[in-house]
């Protein structure tokens, strides 16, 4: 136990209000700037369907209004992206017959390019 | 003769130190944990190299311009970088520009957990003060508790440049070590049943809604702690950049080639300013204690307000706990720590997508809390 409060000699008296204060004030403000935007990004779906949800009033009542306002889940989401992609990349039994061979590229650079590299010109020399 | 005598009197071996060989030490073990383990390697490899770089020992201030604390040598130059605060905001950029906001969007009340895990951050502030340290001082350590490290490397070079070394290798050291210093404190503060709880899928969230979260919340926390800009600015810039959609190239450098220099840079730098001679202090230790107990607080902090959220909240919105502790940024590891926290408690729930909410949310908050201090100290 002495030797715990040697290397690690705690003295509360050295804590004053002062840094009381600020670690209060400090964690607060943390909260509120999260908290801020915790509201703004609770609100903001809302204020971006408003002209939907107005469009589906007009058209179908209440009920279609409500509509606006449910959001798609993201596993859906990802389900209706997966299927959309596999349908546009045409990854179903019958593949079109075309192939197209695509030209491979190589940056080129003097850095990687053999010409300056001696090692080799050694390599050709054998 | 006399050059031999010289020559040997610089060597590694005439100045060699037991200090040297602890931190050489360390640095081979930061190095095997990074390779052998995977522990962070990303910082851990250059930084254990730095550790190495930094602690050959050799005859100081002989005009030879070779320590990173000499004027004029190479690695003194590169650590301007760190001591200005440069390399960290740039670091930002590329963190913003891999980031997906998405899960934060999608249940923003997640927020709350990333500003509640911010707790270790002040607490250990009031610790380092009681310990000794200045005002300055201890506001720098206590940042290690917002397990990010770039944000305590910023605020150190600015409050107190000569613990940067201390501080960033605690921090990258308990990044490393989060699941040993996560895991008891999550287990010890939830109950099991808490642990399987299964939260609602998150909703998609619109292409307009991830273009206007980097605006809205960099005016918002902008204004609020303006201190926090070079970091929160280029976070928010990396992350419009990616989710404009129109800046892709950018936004590809951003999260690739530049993020990776920075990243060697800084880590080589920060663990070459562990030379011995200046390292290996008893401020260092108490450093190290401090920067684990700041962790811990944090990891409970967010646990502990996740619960407390759970007694307002309906039970098909209630949250599972263990989230809470992803609060503490270090993204996305603390969040890689409560998903196989969570399987281990059901292996069916999977709540690595909640996770990432407070863990990007504690980005956010640990930036802000380095503003504010920022503001206070200044």
């Amino acid at each position: 136990m002495t030797t715990i409060v040697h290397l690690l000699p705690i003295d509360l008296s050295a804590i004053g209000n002062e840094h009381l204060t600020l670690a209060l004030i400090g964690y607060s403000i943390v909260f509120l700037s999260l908290f801020l935007l915790f509201i703004v990004f609770s609100l903001l779906p809302k204020f971006l369907t408003r002209n939907l949800r107005r469009k589906f009033q007009k058209e179908g009542g209440e009920e279609k209004a409500a509509l606006a306002g449910t959001m798609v889940q993201g596993e859906v989401s990802a389900a209706i992206a997966t299927a959309i992609s596999l349908y546009l990349e045409e990854l179903h039994d019958e593949e079109t017959a075309i192939l197209t061979i695509k030209k491979v590229g190589k940056s080129y650079s003097p850095w990687n390019s053999k010409i300056y590299n001696v090692i080799n010109i050694n390599r050709f020399q054998r | 003769m006399e050059g031999i005598v010289r020559f040997v009197e610089n060597s590694g071996f005439a100045n060699l130190t037991p200090g040297h060989l602890l931190m050489i030490l360390v640095g081979l073990l930061f190095i095997f944990l990074a390779i052998r383990y995977e522990y962070k390697p990303l910082f851990l490899v250059p930084i254990g190299f730095g550790i190495l770089i930094g602690n050959i020992p050799f005859v100081e201030h002989a005009g030879l311009h070779l320590g990173i604390y000499e004027e004029g040598s190479v690695m003194n130059y590169l650590y301007m970088g760190v001591l200005k605060g440069i390399f960290p905001p740039l670091i930002f950029l590329g963190i913003g520009a891999m980031t997906d906001f998405s899960p934060l969007i999608s249940n923003p009340k997640l927020m709350l957990l990333g500003g509640a895990a911010q707790l270790g951050i002040f607490l250990t502030y009031i610790g380092a003060i009681s310990l000794g340290f200045t005002n300055p001082e201890a506001a720098s350590i206590g940042i290690i508790g917002g397990a990010d490290g770039p944000t305590a490397i910023f605020l150190s070079s600015k409050l107190a440049p000569h613990l940067i070394g201390s501080i960033a290798i605690a921090a990258y050291s308990y990044m490393a070590l989060l699941p040993v210093i996560q895991t008891p404190i999550m287990r010890l503060l939830t109950t099991k049943k808490e642990r399987r709880i299964k939260m609602k899928p998150p909703r998609s969230v619109s292409k307009l809604e991830k273009i206007l979260f980097p605006v809205v919340a960099l005016l918002l926390t902008g204004f609020i702690a303006p201190g926090s800009l070079p970091l929160l600015g280029m976070l928010f810039l990396g992350n419009l950049l990616k989710e404009s959609m129109v800046t892709k190239r950018l936004a590809d450098t951003a999260r690739n080639t530049m993020i990776d220099m920075v990243t060697i840079i800084l880590g080589l730098t920060i663990g070459a300013s562990t030379q011995a001679t200046t390292f290996l202090t008893q401020q260092s230790m108490h450093i190290f204690v401090l920067g684990a107990t700041a962790f811990m607080f944090s990891t409970a902090g967010g646990v502990l307000f996740a619960k407390i959220m759970n007694l307002f909240l309906s039970t098909e919105n209630r949250i599972n706990p263990l989230i809470g502790a992803a609060g503490v940024s270090a993204v996305p590891d603390s969040a890689l720590v409560v998903q196989m926290e969570g399987l281990k408690a059901d292996p069916d729930n999977h709540l690595i997508m909640h996770a990432m909410a407070p863990n990007v949310a504690g980005v956010i908050g640990s930036a802000v809390a380095a503003g504010i201090m920022m503001s206070f100290l200044l």
